[in-house]
């Protein structure tokens, strides 16, 4: 199995952009690319070559899913695994997002000090 | 860097961004209360209730993640109250003014988290004019309180006067003072205070600086007195100039202003650390970003103490040291090394530079604490023997002159008139003559602590020559100045000085000018022009205050 290492967080708010970076670069020893919104992530995402990609669902103008297939036409980022984050806890939009192609939903408010054990989860359980 | 180190860095790193979300958390919270108000006045609410819904929701999505578990929670469900009411029934006006009762007990809820800091008292009050300090006394002599209340109070202290110490317990009930006067002894019950004091919870509760009068030197009560903390131990007869002095020792130590502190670091993360122990420590703290522009920083911030790392990328703390010490303004401020050298060749190397102190890495935060603040201090007690009249402590002849230009040249600026305040002790020579020198030295330090009690702190006093004091009013004019100056004349002639059995009083003489009258004047010009309105009140008869006219 591949190790995790670059990892692209879209989030739109600067707060949780600071906190992200903080949980997946020095606690998860992650690479970390933020990207504040779909259209910056279009156009920089595929240069930073990202392992997995983050996806806040919420997001002013593009959000999350709309993001998400933007992503995915790019051919450079069409397999990339991609996990939302969102604060929406219905099971009914868990599994709209799932069905989108998404491997799975990180829930937010997310804990800094276990996201990026969450992240490395997610990542283990896509390539058993 | 080690394990414990890298998390020790998460945790700061975390906290410091903790801290920035709380400080915006207000904020947003009020701005979703103002919002949630309005909602009562709209006839179509689904606009706002959508901003709001969205709002809530990012609360929801972040409070946890900063350590607010109960505010993510109460803003879900919040959220979606929100959501239903917009998917299906829009709310009745009895349900939105209960949510509006919700949005406002969220704010609350913000209150009353662990952040460190929002359970702290309020910061000790400043020192200032308006807010006059509050003395109390517990004495059982009526004659002798009154004496120290009326003489106290014209030195500007607000006093109120116990007769018993079982009356300032119960006031301390809701009530505090800055300061605590106790006489030792309290007749006719002959209650030793220095003893009972122990056994009042809320007299002690009080923890405010105390200060015991008494009738004799009795050691067993100078003891009780240091174990209780005391910053005093007044002996009768009580000259009061002695005992303002004290007061306003003590109350200049509590009301130290922050140290100012340069932090000169590459690793941003450590710049962080350091900055923010000093800064829970009280202190202000500054980090410079470029090493290019250290100057123009020490210029505006005005660092007191620089503190370096000895090893950088572009420049070294030595490099630094070296360009700081070519200007002649801050070749006295103090540069402390900090830095992982242990070997002490190269540490004395470093210090050759023209830094000062060399501070060891890894370093403990209270060290770090401990280790500016005496620096900090010793700088003050430094600059404060080149500035300021050892007597009296008000600034020198040289200082003072300087200040009135500087603030001529800001009335010329802005346009407000700034009075100058000529002040002689009458006869002075008399009361040298005849009570010696060291009564005369102490008049002059009563009279130096009656004009800096009396004044604003934006006012400028000096001692400008023997007995001589020159004030620099700014911001006021002839007539202000003249009613201000003259009711400190008054008052300083009811000060009684007591010299063994016997006491006297003595007066001033004041003569002002103001720039309004004089626009042109330079400096020189105006001080000659308060000088001879002083020369004017002295041959007319002495104790009163005369203003020059054109």
């Amino acid at each position: 199995m591949k190790v995790l290492q670059r990892v692209l967080y879209v989030e739109d708010e600067p707060d949780i952009q600071a906190i992200a970076q903080l949980a997946l670069e020095m606690v998860g020893g992650f690479a970390v690319k933020i990207c504040s919104s779909g259209a910056e992530a279009m156009e920089q995402a595929a240069g930073f070559a990202p392992d997995m990609i983050l996806l806040d669902v919420m997001m002013p103008e593009m959000d999350g899913p709309t993001t998400f297939r933007a992503l995915r036409e790019q051919p450079e980022l069409a397999e990339i695994p991609v996990a939302f984050m969102t604060a929406k806890v219905q099971p009914s939009e868990i599994a709209e997002l799932k069905a989108l192609g998404a491997l799975d939903v990180i829930a937010k408010p997310f804990d800094p000090m276990t996201l990026a054990d969450e992240v490395r989860a997610i990542w283990k359980h896509h390539h058993e | 860097m080690n394990e414990n180190e890298h998390s020790q860095r998460i945790q700061i790193r975390l906290l410091a961004l903790r801290e920035d979300y709380l400080k915006r958390l207000p904020e947003e919270l009020a701005e979703m209360r103002r919002l949630a108000t309005q909602l009562l006045q709209e006839d179509k609410p689904a606009g706002t209730l959508g901003i709001l819904q969205h709002r809530l929701h990012k609360l929801a999505g972040s409070g946890g993640t900063f350590g607010l578990p109960e505010l993510s929670g109460y803003a879900r469900r919040l959220e979606q109250q929100i959501h239903l009411w917009l998917d299906k029934l829009p709310p009745s006006q009895v349900e939105l003014t209960a949510f509006i009762g919700e949005i406002g007990t969220l704010a609350e809820l913000n209150m009353h988290t662990g952040y460190p800091g929002a359970d702290q008292p309020p910061p000790s009050r400043p020192l200032a004019q308006q807010d006059m300090i509050h003395l109390w006394l517990v004495e059982d002599d009526r004659l002798l309180a009154r004496q120290l209340v009326d003489q106290l109070t014209s030195f500007g202290y607000r006093v109120t006067h116990f007769c018993q110490l079982a009356e300032a317990d119960q006031a301390s009930a809701h009530d505090s003072p800055d300061i605590l006067l106790l006489d030792v002894m309290l007749e006719p019950e002959g209650i030793n205070t220095t003893e009972q004091m122990t056994l009042l919870p809320r007299l002690m509760a009080l923890s405010c600086p105390l200060i015991f009068i008494s009738a004799r030197d009795d050691f067993p009560s100078r003891v009780r007195a240091a174990q209780l903390g005391a910053e005093g131990y007044v002996l009768k007869p009580i000259e009061v100039p002695r005992l303002v002095n004290r007061i306003s020792r003590i109350m200049e130590n509590r009301a130290s202003p922050p140290e100012r502190v340069l932090l000169v670091e590459d690793d941003q993360l450590l710049a962080d650390h350091y900055r923010l122990v000093l800064e829970y420590a009280g202190m202000a703290v500054e980090v410079l970003q470029q090493p290019e522009q250290i100057a123009e920083t020490v210029f505006s911030f005005r660092p007191e103490l620089i503190l370096m790392d000895l090893y950088m990328p572009d420049y070294s703390g030595p490099d630094l040291a070296g360009v700081l010490r070519q200007y002649d303004n801050w070749a006295g401020l103090p540069i402390v090394y900090l830095s992982a050298e242990t070997d002490l060749g190269r540490q004395i190397q470093a210090l050759r530079s023209g830094a000062d102190d060399f501070l060891t890495k890894p370093i403990s935060d209270a060290q770090l604490v401990a280790a500016v603040r005496v620096r900090v201090n010793r700088a003050r007690e430094l600059m404060a023997q080149i500035n300021q009249d050892s007597l009296t402590g008000l600034l020198k002849h040289a200082t003072i002159k300087e200040a009135v230009d500087i603030a001529l040249t800001r009335a010329l600026r802005d346009g407000h008139p700034v009075t100058l305040a000529m002040l002689d002790i009458d006869h002075f020579k008399r009361i040298n003559d005849n009570h010696g020198h060291a009564t005369g030295d102490m008049v002059i330090s009563a009279v130096a602590m009656l004009l800096r009690q009396r004044l604003r702190r934006t006012d400028i006093i000096g001692r400008y020559g023997g007995e001589e004091f020159l004030v620099v009013l700014p911001r006021c004019d002839a007539a202000s100045a003249h009613h201000l100056m003259d009711e400190i004349r008054k008052d300083f002639a009811q000060v009684r000085f007591s010299k063994g059995d016997t006491g006297f009083t003595c007066t001033l003489s004041l003569g002002l000018a103001c720039t309004a009258a004089f626009p042109v004047d330079t400096g020189a010009e105006l001080l000659a022009r308060a000088d001879r309105a002083l020369y004017q009140a002295k041959n007319t008869g002495r104790n009163q205050t005369r203003t020059a006219t054109q």
